[in-house]
């Protein structure tokens, strides 16, 4: 059932990413909250889609170069994760970073899939045309909606695959073999480069220099805050 | 000649699966063909001038999927005045041909690459503090001004014809757009310092420290031509290796 809600999800993301209407809900920050709703923790939904937003900022649809898919690493990443805390008491850092590195090369496999759909759309194209010549207009028309079949279909096939693979080992691996490591400092270092990420999308002159200030002046803020309030390392 | 109002507004409602069919040949051509047929079906009702002019919107197109709109009441436009006689049928084609470039090069320098990386990041940066109420929000402020400005341009497209060029000048986009990558900038930096509270409190003052260093260094490397996802193996290793050296240097002292 969980699994379902994962494919219907990352299926319908496909689609609103490319396809229909392109309103940010197959963002990550949206899509793993969303996936998190369903599967019942959100929290841990958003503590995974915040930094996958900003690492893939820059994941932008310009002509006819294609993006990694984010969307599909993110459902992959996101539901492998809030199903991995089923077991471990919640979305911890340790089953988020776990999750990142198994799920994570979906968004690759996910862009060469979308190039291959593109490849197929081309038949579309001239099925379009074919009906156009028998004359039916309005037939030729709604060929386009024919290609949304196929982002759905592929989304909703891997995002549950790359999902089950995370929610399976992870556990294993938090409960065994990665028991005693510090892993939680990982997903911290993975947030920090999403940050970074998430400023290089930002190309504009002052970009840099304001982007270190903005990261100084809130790090001096956030250490003089602590200090004050006695926080300890 | 004029389409009714109940079908521009299925065009737009339409327009909004632009996208759906793009292919390498045509690109948004039969989703352009998609969204218009409605148009066409009013104003042509004679079916061979009907499947001429859906024939001749079958042809490549490729814009950004919201500027587009603009093109498409544009389009729309000349195709009425093609329908009364007035204009040779090759003029809503030279229309579409003479705009997708700069309007896909607008949509892209202003939505794609500013607009919404900025409503992204203040996403992040909300979840992170104050968690989904923050997401609901952000996404509501970007929808309002996507559709306000998708169906903006759809109509006024459609009212003046050629004259949407000069209304679109007017919207002074690139200008908009340098504000808000550098204010999503500011943002990023925010979050990366936010990132060194919250794991401080989370998982040690190490953690925190790790996000900082990585938010700092990992911008350089970026920018130096690292690949994002090695990149993301690289600084998970490298942070939990921080971390169990300063356990044991720590262990040891």
């Amino acid at each position: 059932m969980s699994y379902l809600l994962v494919a219907i999800l990352a299926g319908l993301a496909a689609i609103e990413r490319k396809g229909f209407l392109q309103a940010m809900l197959a963002r990550p920050v949206a899509l793993a909250t969303l996936i998190g709703l369903a599967l019942g923790d959100v929290g841990g939904g958003v503590l995974v889609g915040a930094p996958l937003e900003l690492f893939w900022l820059g994941a932008v649809n310009l002509g006819a170069a294609l993006p990694v898919h984010e969307a599909l690493g993110t459902a992959a990443i996101a539901g492998g994760a809030v199903l991995a805390g089923r077991a471990l008491g919640g979305v911890t850092p340790e089953v988020a970073v776990l999750s990142l590195l198994i799920a994570a090369p979906l968004a690759d496999a996910g862009r060469r899939a979308e190039r291959l759909t593109e490849v197929l759309n081309e038949k579309l194209a001239a099925r379009a045309e074919e009906r156009l010549s028998r004359g039916d207009p309005a037939g030729a028309a709604r060929v386009n909606l024919l290609g949304l079949f196929a982002p759905f279909a592929i989304s909703a096939v891997l995002a549950p695959i790359g999902a089950a693979l995370a929610a399976e080992a992870v556990p294993r691996l938090v409960l065994g073999p990665f028991a005693a490591l510090p892993l939680a400092t990982g997903w911290f270092a993975f947030s920090g480069l999403a940050c970074a990420s998430g400023a290089k999308a930002m190309r504009a002159p002052r970009a840099r220099v304001v982007y270190y200030a903005a990261l100084v002046a809130g790090a001096a803020a956030v250490v003089t805050v602590m200090w004050r309030v006695g926080v300890r390392a | 000649m004029t389409v009714p109002t109940r079908t521009l507004l299925r065009v737009f409602w339409r327009s909004l699966f632009l996208q759906a069919a793009w292919n390498r040949r045509g690109m948004q051509n039969l989703g352009f063909a998609y969204a218009i047929d409605p148009a066409l079906a009013a104003l042509y009702p004679e079916p061979e001038r009907r499947r001429e002019a859906l024939a001749r919107h079958l042809g490549f197109f490729n814009c950004h999927p919201y500027t587009a709109a603009a093109i498409l009441g544009g389009t729309i436009y000349h195709e009425e005045r093609v329908a009364r006689g007035e204009e040779p049928a090759g003029n809503p084609v030279l229309y579409k041909s003479t705009l997708q470039g700069p309007l896909a090069a607008i949509g892209d320098g202003f939505f794609w690459t500013a607009l919404r990386p900025f409503f992204g990041a203040l996403a992040a940066l909300g979840a992170l503090a104050v968690g989904w109420p923050a997401v609901v929000i952000t996404l509501a402020i970007y929808n309002l001004v996507h559709l306000a400005l998708r169906y903006g341009l759809f109509r006024d497209g459609y009212r003046k014809g050629d004259g949407i060029v000069a209304d679109v000048a007017r919207l002074a986009l690139p200008v908009f757009a340098d504000r808000l990558r550098v204010a999503g900038a500011f943002v990023c930096g925010l979050t990366a310092a936010l990132l060194l509270w919250r794991g401080a409190l989370q998982a040690g003052f190490l953690s925190g420290a790790v996000a900082l260093a990585a938010a700092a260094f990992g911008y350089l490397a970026l920018l130096g031509g690292a690949r994002l996802l090695p990149a993301a193996y690289v600084i998970v290793v490298a942070g939990v290796g921080a971390a169990l050296f300063a356990a044991r240097w720590h262990g040891s002292s």
